[in-house]
């Protein structure tokens, strides 16, 4: 019977050399997260106090309110989202690399070494694996919040004006009497409810299907071409482009039309943004363009 | 193939997440005969009987639209009305904005009949409509009252007059509480801060009074004659019926939410920082100071004879002696909620709950406990 204990130091395989600069960022977007996750109430509260000081400023209007609150969150996550842009871009052109398809045909067959193999080529190009899924992450609990945030600011029903009167309260920053009735319309339609628009008699989700085109169009204007037919990230980014608007379609379909303004607006913000880093990819939106 | 699984893996746990994020924005309704309990709760309507416990039938709107953008479910949390002629009055208070007149008495797996709807308005319906003779009085969020006669028999009602009560040019009023008659006026409550007086003859608005805050609850007719309105201003207001004049009584701690009840000489209320206060009419002073049991209150006190039951946020049913003393006469499950005001009928007092493992609880005079009603 084999003991692993006898397993000698130098038979054993070289682990690769930690970056701790790397490390620490990975660590702290994880506290970061514990944090939110761990006192999700102070971020509902807060994204809502926001939300309402916005929401006072541009004259009671909450569609702006939240075009506006959109803004500042992709202002706050501009570093981190041009980091996944950077880490993003490094690893679709690992994807095409010589050295890199040379280690995949290599070491096949041999998982542990293929691993080592690839961790080395992430070390030497100074590229962090993390990197292109962080970002996401931590912006995840802005948008768990805005849900209930958005739902309760608006306070289309009694228990929500009670919640939000609690959350502003928490803050001390507004005089919540003086707020209601809020003013939940927006190009005449109520942010707190899902939106339909009557045709023919059918409630058409208009708003749902506008988040589900930008989303489609966002996805496929920033997605990196490739030229390698095996690309495992380009073949992601190929399904995210559908999974993504169908989600988020359905997502809007359901939830109050504040969240698809947000989506919208998030959406369009995001290509404004990979443009001026000079990242959109305009063929991808023509037929067969992404072969390209 | 499990590479490709990962992301839909990913985004229905998203989802899942997601929609556990909102919780409750609405408290249940509940209104009461001696024979059956409606408690519309979520999304369904629910008739209980009152001599076995079990359910009658349930309604959770009609089924309309192509069923992919019908995902939307209706909400049901306005108390049902059971109008004279035995009908019981439902209100959607989705986006769908439709109001239901059901018969209880002609029950097809399980749901009730609809024998007319109304959909013909702009808001969304918050507070319960008002019988008043052949007509239905009802408010709703777009800053309207709807005049609907119940005589007509048709299956698609049109409001036979429409009352504007939103101040021109300031928007939507927000009726959010049930209207009061006394026979002459009809007083509506809005959240634009006003309370006003329609004559029941010519459906002309009487006067129309602002106050410092909005007003979630409606109108208390006092034993003195005069009209109490509490409201967000965190005062009592006293109203002269005739003209509209008003002045605060009272300055409270905290936002009045529900509907002042009057028991002639005194009138019973709470705030939503969970004092109770019991206020005389007559000598124009508080009976005691308000007593505080332990944790919000929106309900409207409940008058039981020589004391007051009041149910609070954190799920108590307190009893209120006639000289202030408090004592906690029924404690619901821990994290449940008690928004809603109690009934009495059928000889329980029925307590409707958020947050627990059942929606409605039936207590006897003692406040024991003698049946609930588990919903879902």
């Amino acid at each position: 019977m084999k003991n692993p204990g006898n397993q000698t130091q130098a038979q054993r395989p070289e682990l690769p050399k930690i970056n701790p600069r790397e490390t620490l960022k990975t660590f702290a977007v994880i506290a970061v997260l514990v944090l939110a996750f761990s006192n999700f109430s102070f971020v509902i509260d807060l994204v809502v106090n926001i939300l309402i000081i916005i929401y006072q400023f541009v004259g009671k209007n909450f569609g702006i309110a939240i075009i506006l609150l959109t803004l500042l969150i992709r202002l706050i996550t501009w570093p981190l989202n041009a980091q996944q842009m950077k880490s993003s871009k490094a690893m679709q052109e690992l994807q095409n690399d010589k050295e890199w398809i040379a280690i995949q045909k290599k070491y096949a067959k041999d998982r542990e070494k293929l691993a080592q193999e690839q961790m080395r080529i992430y070390r030497e190009r100074g590229i962090n694996v993390f990197g292109s899924c962080l970002p996401t992450l931590i912006q995840f609990p802005i948008l768990f919040a805005l849900i209930p945030a958005i739902t309760y600011a608006i306070g289309s029903y009694p228990l929500s004006i009670l919640k939000l009167s609690k959350s502003l309260e928490a803050f001390g920053l507004q005089d919540v009497a003086s707020l209601i009735p809020l003013n939940s319309k927006f190009l005449g339609i109520d942010m707190g409810l899902p939106e339909r628009t009557l045709v023919f008699g059918f409630g058409i989700p208009v708003l749902a299907l506008i988040v589900g085109l930008t989303t489609y169009i966002q996805t496929k204007l920033t997605m990196p071409p490739s030229t390698n037919p095996n690309d495992q990230s380009a073949a992601t980014g190929r399904m995210m482009s559908i999974y993504m608007p169908v989600m988020l379609f359905l997502f809007s379909v359901n939830y109050a039309s504040g969240l698809s303004v947000y989506f919208v607006a998030s959406n369009i913000l995001s290509i404004i943004q990979y443009a001026m880093m000079g990242k959109v990819n305009w063929r991808n939106l023509l037929p067969g363009g992404q072969k390209s | 193939m499990r590479k490709k699984k990962l992301p839909v893996l990913a985004f229905i746990l998203l989802s899942l997440v997601l929609s556990g994020c909102t919780g409750a924005i609405a408290w249940p309704g509940l209104s009461a005969t001696d024979e059956v309990a409606y408690l519309a709760h979520t999304t369904t309507v629910y008739a209980v009987d009152m001599k076995t416990h079990n359910e009658l039938w349930t309604f959770s709107g009609e089924k309309t639209g192509f069923s992919l953008f019908n995902t939307n479910p209706s909400m049901f949390i306005v108390t049902p009305v059971v109008t004279k002629n035995g009908l019981v009055i439902i209100v959607d208070s989705s986006n769908k904005h439709v109001m239901y007149a059901v018969d209880p008495n002609d029950v097809t797996e399980n749901t009730p009949a609809i024998e007319w709807k109304f959909n013909a308005v702009d808001g969304l319906w918050i507070a319960p409509p008002l019988e008043v003779g052949d007509l239905l009085f009802a408010p709703n969020s777009d800053g309207k009252v709807y005049v609907l006669d119940l005589t007509d028999g048709k299956s698609e009602k049109q409001a036979i007059e429409v009352i504007e009560v939103s101040k021109p040019g300031e928007g939507e009023s927000r009726l959010w509480a049930q209207p009061v008659t006394d026979g002459e006026r009809l007083y509506v409550t809005s959240l634009d801060k006003s309370v006003l007086a329609i004559d029941l003859e010519t459906y002309q608005i009487v006067w129309h009074a602002d106050l410092g805050g909005a007003v979630p609850g409606g109108v208390a007719l006092g034993g003195d004659g005069m009209l109490y309105v509490g409201s967000l201003a965190k005062q009592l207001e006293r109203f002269d019926p005739a003209t509209g004049e008003h002045q605060p009584v009272l300055d409270t701690n905290g936002w009045i939410w529900g509907t002042p009840v009057s028991d002639g000489d005194n009138l019973y209320f709470a705030d939503v920082e969970g004092y109770f206060y019991s206020y005389n009419t007559a000598e124009q002073r508080l009976n005691w100071e308000p007593v505080q049991p332990d944790a919000s209150i929106t309900a409207n006190p409940l008058v039981m004879g020589d004391h007051v039951l009041v149910a609070t946020e954190s799920g108590g049913v307190y009893s209120i002696s006639a000289n202030g003393e408090v004592d906690l006469w029924f404690q619901g499950q821990e994290d449940s909620q008690a928004y809603t005001t109690p009934v009495s009928a059928g000889g329980f007092v029925l307590v409707a709950y958020l947050e627990s493992d059942y929606y409605l609880v039936a207590l006897d005079d003692e406040g024991d406990e003698q049946w609930t009603f588990p919903g879902k």
